[in-house]
């Protein structure tokens, strides 16, 4: 039972990152309808981004966390500008996914350029002491209650982005009509723009969090973006709830695999999930009952 | 107010306006009339800066505007009620008026109008909560008009508005169409059902095949045989 609610505990902290890292793909997927294969990659950005400041030239963490994320945004505006926009405008869904896999190769040899040489796998220092604390008889790391209140303050943030602000309620209003949201004078372009670099701003935030408690390597994005993926999909990909639940429950499921099954099921679980969801809950938890192509 | 000159637009490799001249004056209903695929929506949509003429020109309040996009032709006062109601689904009757304001930036203002569209439809001000996809196909076509006139339009295009309604429904819209007219909007609609462009237009004119092949007075148009048989197939 204590072995159960460590697991439970352990994949809570982790599916909350999931969860963000899933509400860019589907807060973009909902916007474009295309599934942003280099997301990985902006939350593998974030990461490095928020060691070169916290760790390479020792700045603080909350300001390293902020310019991180502020970096991110930019980088999810130029993915517009450089690989979305152009090709949306010949109305090509299939080249528009091509050049998102290969900008993820891309981007990947840019951070082993950048950051590489200083051996494969980064260390980020802990936030707090690591010390373990007990719940009612529950272990937990104490950074993984941390990262859990950032993670769920993050997810927070972001509703009341779009229920509260003018530039939430445009992508909320370009997600679900597009035409109609030209019609009214908004410039769905920009909100195109705008959507890129949110749900980039989302994925480093969840890196620079997890960071303490991993550890960086250049082909990070690919396992977030699978883990994310499953999350997302498991959600319905168009609902932002469901990708939060979905994040929480591969979190839970994929400690649950590894625990009692085998560790190597940790990395293969999200993969399993996918699978089983495509085929017998297509339209997934939360998921609009209709099915549109990727 | 409006006046349209030897517009061509072009969808790909297609020709669908050859040439189409017409104007509307300002406080007049004007209805465009025809068949399926005669132009009707392309012409609202040129106009609405969803598509780029090839040539000719689009001159409002004097100034000409083809080419430009959306955004510019709701600022300049040109607004889309679109065939179909196309409202916000998922958002709320009171969110789908209020992005009708989009590009505007008087918070009062758009406080106030919301109200007076409410006073306008008072049948959605209930429903107000509401999710907008929720809403029977009448409703929807008072938030598709009153999301419009958020814009403070100049000029009204309505696409279509009698479109899969029911009769009653599109007697409903006729009415609101003659109380916009009745305080000085100036609205273009674009019709298949004559019966509807008699009742509210003033002028019409008639679209076969991506040209003009009749401009007359609108409520004359149910008399004339003529029009009715070798243009809109009646």
């Amino acid at each position: 039972m204590e072995y159960l609610s460590y697991l439970v505990a352990t994949g809570i902290s982790t599916g909350a990152l999931y969860a963000l890292v899933a509400l860019g793909i589907v807060v973009i997927y909902k916007a474009t309808q295309v599934v942003n294969f280099a997301h990985g990659e902006m939350f593998m950005l974030g990461g490095f981004f928020a060691y070169t400041f916290h760790v390479m030239l020792d700045w603080p963490y909350l300001p390293s966390f902020a310019l991180a994320v502020a970096l991110a945004f930019g980088v999810g505006i130029a993915v517009d500008r450089v690989a979305f926009r152009p090709l949306m405008q010949r109305q090509t869904l299939v080249s528009v996914l091509l050049v998102m896999i290969g900008l993820s190769f891309v981007l990947k040899g840019v951070a082993r350029w950048l950051w590489g040489g200083k051996g494969d796998y980064l260390t980020f220092p802990p936030l707090i002491s690591p010390e373990p604390l007990s719940f009612a008889g529950i272990m937990v790391m104490s950074q993984q209650l941390v990262v859990l209140g950032a993670a769920c303050a993050v997810m927070v943030a972001f509703a009341l982005f779009f229920k509260l602000t003018r530039a939430g309620r445009f992508m909320q209003a370009t997600a679900d009509n597009p035409k109609a949201a030209k019609l009214v004078g908004l410039r769905t372009d920009r909100v195109y723009m705008y959507t890129f670099g949110v749900g980039s701003a989302v994925a480093a935030a969840a890196a620079v969090l997890m960071a303490p408690l991993t550890l960086l390597y250049p082909d990070i994005g690919f396992m977030l973006f699978i883990k994310a993926f499953a999350a997302a999909v498991l959600g319905g990909l168009t609902s932002i709830p469901g990708a939060v639940v979905g994040g929480f429950l591969i979190g839970i499921i994929e400690q649950l695999a590894a625990g009692y099954l085998h560790t190597a099921m940790q990395e293969v679980a999200a993969f399993i999930v996918i699978m089983i969801v495509m085929i017998f809950i297509p339209t997934g938890l939360f998921g609009l009952g209709r099915m549109r192509k990727v | 107010m409006l006046e349209v000159r030897h517009l061509k637009v072009w969808y790909g490799v297609t020709e669908v306006l050859r040439d189409v001249s017409f104007e509307v004056p300002e406080g007049r209903i004007v209805a465009l009339l025809g068949g399926n695929g005669s132009g009707k929506t392309t012409i609202i949509n040129t106009l609405s800066g969803l598509l780029r003429p090839r040539a000719g020109d689009i001159v409002f309040d004097g100034a000409d505007v083809a080419g430009r996009p959306s955004d510019h032709m709701v600022k300049a006062g040109i607004v889309q009620v679109p065939q179909g109601r196309e409202v916000f689904a998922s958002m709320t009757v009171n969110e789908n008026l209020e992005l009708g304001a989009a590009t505007r930036r008087d918070r009062a203002g758009i406080r106030d109008d919301v109200d007076r569209m409410y006073e306008l439809f008072p049948h959605i001000a209930e429903r107000r909560g509401q999710r907008a996809g929720s809403l029977s196909g009448g409703e929807q076509q008072q938030v598709a008009i009153g999301r419009a006139l958020m814009a403070r339009p100049k000029l009204l295009l309505m696409d279509e508005p009698s479109v899969g309604l029911s009769p009653i429904i599109v007697d409903m819209v006729i009415e609101t169409v003659r109380a916009l007219h009745a305080r000085g909007l100036t609205i273009l609609i674009v019709e298949q059902n004559v019966g509807v462009a008699a009742a509210v237009a003033e002028d019409a004119f008639v679209l076969k095949d991506g040209a003009i092949a009749f401009k007359g007075d609108a409520p004359g148009l149910i008399d004339n045989p003529e029009v009715l048989s070798s243009y809109l197939g009646r």
